[in-house]
């Protein structure tokens, strides 16, 4: 590229200014590869809980929803179902055994380990005088147990037919307190039974096998995720081969972190390919000359390029969200190097590189000065998906922009050999029609109709806050989860309790008193259970005063128990030695740490928190959960006891935001006013405004009208309106004598624009999806409407009615 | 389908599998059976064997009513979803097989043992049969190992009806299950649906 001789010094300059492009495009390049390389592939992060703000004022509840969403996050369950119960136990050990063999798993468990009850009653049995059943305590404590309460219950002890569940033998447990106890663990707490050896559960058609399988690593490594779906489309291959009758349910958060992930690479691909199609069928059909169109892939390029490595430098990854919201910012970074090229081309033989330049560039500085308010603001957002995405987008903004300064001037030096009438025609006739038709009074009475047809459509306007706006989640695949939760009961509930103290035993007494009030809403329907770990380790207080209560109600008369085993012919010596061994376990309480040594803790382990904060913490989970507010009462004025809901905490977020980002995106507007002010004064700058406002109007009745609900992320689109529709407004203006060629450029621009992010409005993301529609609205209004500020500064411009 | 499955399932000769499957039959055709029993019990902590008898209704459609009347009066009811005890003064406590891990298992096999329902039998144990349809003898060995650490085996013997059921359990102690005057009719007494309570509401 050599430039024209008559221009030694700014050749000169050009060339070093494209020396400094090319030498910040080779770091962008290294640092990428750098990152990818470090990471072994696009260090993507899928998990929904990265992305969602520190809404708990507590830190040990946030790493409690950590803890807990791990613990549930490194499972797969699979249901395999068939009609007949053999064929299903077949067909569940058949497939476990295909899935056994992948690498994505480090255990398939169809057939459970024998469930060993000695296990069970070892550990319990030696406590035995320490421990009671809720029931069993409130009648000893409150008198309603005499000798011939006690002879009933030894009765029933020997006269049942059958043994039923886990008891202990007569000797070690006449009365069946500890039986009553071992009977309320909540072992199971799930509408599941073992049946040879499997979990099984039943419907009127089918016999549903359980088979649990821990993955091998995190959820959301994305090359687990391949390995997942890999060995499990095998395993339903082989199954519907060898059972073509069996069904085959499945629910893990691996497969939601996978479709999420694969969707959102579709998405990316077909967003950047149909925006780079589209831009570059546009900037073609307008320039006629592949120059262009190369320059604009290399600015975008550029831009995308420092948009990721500036990301993944702060973050250390990248968010399936910010990826697609990416793809589509093609459309946006384009518009600088577009405006280049219409001054490019409105110059005609005119041109010269650097005088073009200095000529669009305060606009450019101005739209990028606009375009930076708005994501700044996003940036500051404490919530990590909004800031990450206005991190990525300011980022490659500003790239893009410095693209336009260091690399065009000296790639595009030579004047345009493409007739600009011709060129800019089309524009050219739209101009003329809006300048004879459209004259004041008309633009007032356009936008006046145009906003009263607008506010019926905001009447109807209805708020949508759900946490689930972020997350791509196929409709297959949750009605799977759905039929799995029916028929095991296996609950997906967010919200707990947090039990804090500052010993292990006051955070058991703790529970004790939070169990209380749940036992209430269990007895009430309100919830149909929980798990606590005072259910299997009671305080220590708890257990002196069931100590106690043995001592009083069972012990105390050492006479008429051997009268009582006597006549009941029980042998002679087992009332002695019963009574030996209540002296002996004096003082021998549980303890928690022996219960938490026992394998019987692995599978409540997640409940246990251990050294947290100032103290020590548990997790209460409630399951079968009907209203949360019932769950609010029951933590209400117990010290310690926080309920913890991130859903709802998140979803509240979501709400605060969307009720504050009104107000913000007002904020934003009068912050872009300020700005116009300075350079057009406030009355021009009002008239600059106009449009975008009315776009911004037009965008909201829209979507009253379509019933689609507000959400934050609308408003984040109209944030971008008002950033992308000034920018029009300004380019108009600042194309003065150029017009033509500038509404050209515009045009383009908001072509690719509206390319980009209409392809966003059909992404599976709820919240992408709202604000691809948003801009598509607001932005063809914004454009549509740009023309306004040429009849209204008309005055102003030295521009006559004919082409300048 | 009892046919097919006991034929699949099968390490079992075709004539125990006619033997099993005509026990079956005669006994199936009646919805309801009832009888007396004689119940005795040999436990290690018991200085002498513990008897009880009452008597029984089995409805495939309800469950099993198991009312003992000596030497007390206490009673069962063994349903599809829950156990319900009967005190002798009419007070029933209940209790939800999904409660309790193995519970339901332990009823539908109680069940199944009454109503000699071999086709449910076999999911839980190997069975083999002696004598004829007129004259047999049942042996049921735990196929699980879950259920052998507390089941040895179980006997059963009838000729129309089960006549009787031993139980040997891993700890040494024994039940002795005697069953008199049986009778088959079609539909339980409006007094015993009474006592099925929430199971007979049933559809």
């Amino acid at each position: 590229m050599t430039a024209p001789p008559k221009q030694p010094r700014a050749s000169t300059a050009m060339q070093l200014r494209a020396g400094l492009w090319l030498l910040l495009a080779l770091a962008v390049t290294l640092v990428c590869t750098a990152q990818f390389a470090a990471a072994g592939r696009v260090p993507l992060q899928t998990n929904l809980l990265a992305l969602l703000p520190a809404t708990e004022r507590n830190p040990v509840a946030e790493e409690a929803v950590r803890r807990l969403a791990d613990a549930a996050g490194n499972r797969a369950v699979f249901l395999v179902g068939a009609a007949e119960p053999t064929a299903a136990a077949a067909a569940a050990r058949a497939f476990a055994a295909t899935l056994r063999s992948a690498d994505a798993f480090r255990q398939v468990i169809a057939d459970i380990p024998a469930f060993d009850p000695g296990q069970l009653t070892a550990l319990y049995v030696q406590h035995r005088f320490s421990l009671l059943a809720a029931a069993d305590r409130a009648a000893l404590a409150s008198g309603a147990v005499g000798p011939a309460d006690l002879e009933a219950r030894l009765r029933r002890k020997l006269y049942t037919p059958f043994r039923f569940g886990l008891t202990l033998p007569p000797s070690d447990d006449p009365f069946g307190f500890s039986d009553a106890w071992l009977a309320e663990l909540p072992l199971r707490s799930l509408r599941l039974e073992t049946e040879n050896g499997l979990l099984v559960s039943h419907d009127e058609r089918r016999t549903w096998v359980l088979i649990t399988a821990e993955l091998s690593a995190s959820a959301y490594d994305s090359t687990l995720q391949q390995g997942v779906a890999a060995a499990v489309a095998q395993a339903e291959r082989a199954l519907r081969h060898a059972h073509p009758d069996a069904v085959l349910l499945r629910a893990g958060t691996v497969f939601y972190a996978d479709a999420a992930r694969r969707s959102a690479e579709r998405e990316f691909d077909l967003i950047a390919a149909g925006s780079l199609l589209g831009m570059f069928s546009l900037l073609y059909l307008v320039f006629r000359s592949l120059r262009p169109l190369a320059l604009g892939l290399l600015a975008v390029a550029f831009g995308i390029g420092t948009a990721i490595a500036v990301t993944i430098a702060v973050y250390g990854e990248l968010h399936l969200i910010t990826l697609v919201f990416g793809a589509s910012l093609i459309g946006e970074a384009i518009d600088y190097a577009v405006q280049y090229f219409a001054a490019h081309l409105g110059a005609g033989a005119g041109w010269e590189p650097l005088a073009g330049l200095r000529r669009i560039a305060p606009g450019l500085t101005l739209a990028l000065a606009t375009s930076l308010l708005g994501y700044g603001a996003l940036l500051l957002a404490p919530f990590p998906a909004l800031s990450q995405i206005a991190l990525f987008a300011i980022a490659g903004l500003t790239a893009a922009w410095l693209s336009v300064f260091l690399l065009l001037p000296a790639l595009l030096a030579r004047p345009n050999r493409r007739d600009p009438a011709a060129a800019v025609s089309g524009a050219q006739t739209f101009l003329n029609w809006w300048r004879r038709r459209m004259p004041r009074r008309r633009c007032l009475l356009l936008g006046g109709l145009l906003l009263i047809a607008a506010v019926p459509g905001w009447l109807r306007l209805a708020g949508n806050d759900d946490v689930r706006l972020l997350v791509a989640r196929p409709p297959w695949l949750v009605a799977q989860e759905e039929h799995i939760r029916a028929l095991t009961g296996f609950g997906n509930s967010s919200q707990f309790f947090l039990v804090e103290d500052a010993t292990p035993d006051a955070v058991l007494a703790g529970e004790e008193k939070l169990a209380a009030r749940l036992d209430a809403l269990v007895a009430q329907d309100r919830i149909s259970g929980y798990q606590a770990l005072s259910a299997f380790v009671p305080s220590q207080a708890r257990q002196a005063e069931n100590y106690h209560l043995w001592q009083e109600k069972v012990f105390a008369d050492e006479g008429a128990l051997r009268a009582l085993f006597a006549r009941s012919a029980l042998r002679d010596e087992l009332a002695e030695h019963l009574i030996a061994s209540f002296k002996d376990s004096a003082g021998h309480a549980l303890s928690l740490d022996e219960w938490l040594q026992s394998p019987l803790s692995t599978p409540f382990r997640h409940l246990w928190l251990g050294r947290s904060g100032p103290g020590y913490a548990t997790i209460v989970l409630p399951q079968g959960i009907r209203d949360v507010a019932h769950l609010t009462d029951a933590a209400a004025g117990l010290a310690g006891v926080t309920l913890v809901d991130k859903a709802g905490s998140v979803s509240r977020l979501f709400r605060d935001y969307r009720q504050w980002g009104v107000l913000w995106l007002l904020g934003a507007c009068a912050l872009v006013y300020g700005v116009l002010c300075v350079r057009y004064g406030p009355s021009q700058a009002a008239v600059t405004l106009a449009p975008t406002l009315l776009a911004m109007g037009l965008a909201l009745g829209a979507f009253g009208y379509a019933d689609a609900p507000l959400t934050l992320f609308n408003l984040m689109g109209l944030m971008l309106v008002l950033g992308v529709g000034v920018n029009y407004a300004i380019f108009l203006r600042e194309g003065g004598v150029r017009a033509a060629a500038t509404l050209a450029g515009v045009l383009l621009s908001a072509g690719t624009t509206l390319l980009s992010f209409g392809l966003l409005a059909f992404s599976s993301m709820p919240a992408l999806a709202g604000f691809g529609l948003t801009l598509l609205v607001g932005v063809g209004m914004a454009v549509l409407l740009a023309p306004m500020v040429l009849t209204f500064s008309a005055a102003q411009t030295a521009c006559p009615g004919d082409a300048c | 389908m009892q046919w097919l499955l006991l034929l699949a399932a099968a390490p079992l000769l075709a004539a125990e599998a006619d033997t099993l499957a005509r026990i079956g039959a005669q006994i199936e055709q009646y919805g309801v059976l009832r009888a007396d029993f004689v119940q005795t019990k040999q436990m290690a902590a018991l200085k002498r064997p513990l008897v009880t008898s009452g008597r029984l209704v089995y409805s495939r459609r309800h469950g099993v009513l198991w009312l003992i009347e000596q030497p007390y009066r206490i009673g069962y009811v063994f349903g599809d979803e829950r156990i319900v005890e009967i005190a002798a003064d009419g007070t029933r406590r209940e209790r939800g097989l999904r409660d309790v891990p193995g519970l339901a298992q332990v009823s539908r096999v109680f069940r199944a043992l009454l109503g000699a329902n071999t086709t449910a039998l076999r999911e839980v144990f190997e069975v083999s049969v002696q004598g004829d349809a007129a004259k047999w003898e049942i042996e049921l060995k735990p196929r699980q190992a879950q259920i052998a650490q507390f089941l040895i085996g179980l006997k059963l013997s009838g000729g129309r009806f089960v006549d009787s059921i031993g139980i040997d359990e891993a700890g040494g102690d024994t039940t002795q299950l005697r069953l008199r005057n049986t009778q088959g009719a079609s539909a339980p007494a409006e007094a015993e649906l009474q006592l099925f309570g929430a199971e007979a509401a049933r559809p």
